[in-house]
């Protein structure tokens, strides 16, 4: 075992890191639920960041760990399906691409958008097709923390794909804990840096034990989330990839109120942009059924 | 990042796990509820680890110069989780080999380490620490039992409670104040437990019989060639011993293995149909394997040289947060395993109980966590 990162691997996220500096920065004053970033999206993509996982070198580990630096960003990219799923696909497929469960896809569908790639995965099979003006009604009212879109008809007419329906649920799986991971890891540094900085009572309220615990707590689980989608990427088992979304998911429920919480006032307000991370674990709570559906798979894959 | 074990430790594991098949008798797993401190326990203790002596598999991750194979932190690793998965055979030796014996070979005088290094190398040696007082649990810094030097030697006046193993110890790794200051006051004594002057009680414990003690010392008699490095060092020596066992037992190994045992039986009873036992059995191996990945995160800075850091307290409420839950699935969905239906699991709860209490609570992990890992101002005192 060999827990520190490659040099490649080092080397991938400096230049994320490079590249994303400016995002970073910027002003987020009343920045709205969602933050999507279209020069963003274009710039990562073009400079192959979201095809890292095409490369047998540099694998799912290395697209998982691009999936997580990128989530840290308060702007939201579609980088988990693209990185993780995509290369099981193929490259030609149009981004944004956008997850859908067989027998759910009346939902709320993140970045879904004409010119899009919708992939269908269930039953039936994996299946995909470019969705039109028609069949997409964007929700900007939506209490989410990404750009989000109901679809409202699916075509018959589809391109199916000689993949299994377990891959592509295994690295969905992986690319949501992958992705949860970082925005834990954000949505804990912004809290804390707030806690810190926010003085009641003549001390800063970090010193408050109440909080300090349960932010230590949060730690833990933003730790754990994060080695169970690296494990996972590693391995592509379906019954890791379900305990990390699972943990991912879990995990999200857990800190999410406590984070606005420690905001007070602030953390209700969309001047702080605690809410572009934490509104997007919200969304990722109900992937794939939730965490009895993660719960039902992790169970299916470790005891058969 | 490679998440694979390499040949050797995989060759290694399972050399541990013939070892075990070969060793340990038929009824171990009813045995093996005495608990590791328990009289039966520590005689059978006194067998196995000669025989894993005389294999090179007790202490395979000492120096060559000492008696070890100068294996590195994911041998020690695969070793502790194999054992502990098997009810610790060890005993209470598990804490010599782990720590003890590093500390000695660390700081012992050349005397120390010929009295004490080959009986521990032989699985001879029996320990206990005395630590907590009836007035300094997690603020050890508190401590009271008071070492009065008096030429050569020293005058031993306290108490020590909770102390593991120590009604059949040999020795004592005794923590015990020198002066008035808070942590450069602290000393260790090597104290033979056969020395006059010591009582020990046993309290009757949770977690299985002769685990937990009351020692009194009064007056006790101790040469200062027994004490172990300089007058005052005690808090740095502590420090270092930590870095030796500061992820501690393996929980999530024997977590998991009890969940897995637990499952085995609820599908053989159809008890495993009912999604809301799959979740919940699912809940708790997410935990295991988290603290798992949490805890190898650390052994390989450790593998590598590095320092192991704060992060280490985050393995281990990692680890607390998945005893617990896999506790309290065993508990909600097969609880006549708590009477004597299933001994392993029986065994695993006794345990369990202590996971976020012994060597450092959960709180002070927690608070270890807070300040030097997320770097939050530290509390008013």
């Amino acid at each position: 075992m060999d827990l520190s990162l490659t040099d490649d691997q080092v080397a991938i996220l400096d230049a994320i890191d490079t590249l994303t500096r400016p995002y970073a920065g910027a002003s987020l004053h009343e920045a709205g639920f969602a933050l999507p970033d279209a020069q963003l999206d274009r710039e990562l993509a073009e400079g192959g960041f979201l095809d890292i996982g095409f490369d047998p070198d540099l694998g799912a580990v290395s697209a998982a760990l691009v999936v997580e630096r990128l989530a840290r960003l308060p702007q939201t990219v579609e980088a988990a399906a693209s990185a993780l799923i995509r290369p099981l696909l193929g490259d030609d497929l149009p981004r944004p691409l956008c997850m859908v469960e067989e027998g759910r896809t009346t939902r709320p569908i993140r970045f879904l958008r004409e010119g899009g790639t919708v992939l269908i995965v269930g039953r039936s099979g994996v299946s995909t097709f470019t969705a039109t003006a028609e069949q997409v009604r964007p929700e900007p009212e939506a209490l989410f923390g990404y750009p989000m879109a109901t679809l409202l008809a699916v075509p018959a007419d589809r391109i199916s794909h000689a993949v299994s329906v377990e891959d592509i649920l295994t690295r969905w799986r992986i690319a949501l804990a992958a992705e949860a991971a970082g925005l834990l890891a954000a949505a804990l540094d912004s809290t804390v840096a707030h806690v810190t900085d926010r003085q009641q009572f003549g001390r800063p309220l970090a010193t408050f034990q109440a909080l300090r615990h349960r932010l230590a707590e949060a730690q833990v689980r933003a730790n754990g989330v994060r080695w169970l989608a690296l494990k996972a990427a590693a391995t592509l088992d379906p019954g890791d990839a379900a305990l990390a979304a699972l943990h991912a998911q879990e995990s999200a429920r857990a800190t999410v109120y406590d984070f606005h919480q420690f905001f007070g006032a602030m953390g209700v307000t969309l001047e702080h942009p605690l809410h572009l991370w934490t509104y997007r674990l919200k969304a990722l709570i109900s992937d794939l059924g939730g965490r009895g559906g993660q719960g039902l798979a992790a169970a299916e894959a470790l005891w058969k | 990042m490679d998440f694979a074990w390499t040949d050797q430790e995989t060759a290694f594991r399972a050399r541990l796990r013939a070892l075990l098949a070969d060793t340990l008798p038929d009824d171990w797993e009813r045995f093996s509820q005495h608990g590791p401190a328990s009289p039966a326990l520590t005689r059978y203790a006194e067998t196995f680890c000669g025989t894993l002596a005389e294999q090179g598999l007790l202490i395979p991750h000492w120096p060559v110069a000492l008696g070890g194979q100068g294996l590195d932190p994911w041998h020690q690793t695969i070793l502790a989780e194999e054992m502990w998965i098997a009810g610790e055979p060890r005993g209470g030796q598990y804490m010599n080999v782990n720590w003890i014996g590093p500390t000695l070979i660390r700081y012992g005088s050349p005397d120390q380490q010929a009295r004490y290094l080959p009986p521990i190398g032989e699985g001879k040696a029996l320990w206990c620490q005395g630590f907590s007082e009836p007035g300094s649990g997690s603020d050890l810094a508190s401590l009271r039992t008071r070492a009065e030097r008096d030429g050569d030697f020293y005058h031993v006046t306290g108490q020590k409670i909770w102390t593991s193993y120590a009604g059949l110890a040999d020795t004592c790794f005794l923590v015990c104040r020198t002066s008035d200051d808070r942590k450069r006051g602290i000393s260790i004594l090597l104290v033979p437990m056969d020395t006059p002057g010591i009582t020990v009680r046993q309290i009757p414990s949770l977690i299985g019989e002769g685990d937990i003690h009351e020692v009194f010392f009064d007056d006790v008699t101790v040469p200062v060639t027994a004490r172990l490095g300089d007058e005052g060092q005690a808090w740095e020596i502590i420090g270092y011993s930590l870095t030796n066992e500061r992820l501690g037992i393996p929980r999530y190994a024997l977590a998991r293995a009890a969940l897995d045992r637990a499952v085995a039986v609820l599908k053989e009873q159809g008890g495993f149909d009912s999604e809301a036992v799959r979740i919940e059995a699912a809940h708790a191996a997410a935990l295991t394997e988290a603290a798992r990945m949490a805890s190898y995160a650390i052994v390989d800075r450790r593998a590598k040289g590095e320092a192991i850091g704060a992060e280490s307290s985050s393995a281990r409420f990692a680890t607390v947060m998945a005893e617990r839950r896999v506790c309290e699935f065993i508990v909600e969905y097969l609880p006549e395993a708590l009477a004597d239906a299933h001994p392993y699991l029986k065994m695993h709860h006794q345990r369990g109980i202590v996971a976020g209490i012994a060597a450092g609570a959960a709180e002070i992990q927690l608070n270890i966590i807070a300040t030097d890992v997320l770097k939050l101002p530290r509390e008013p005192r």
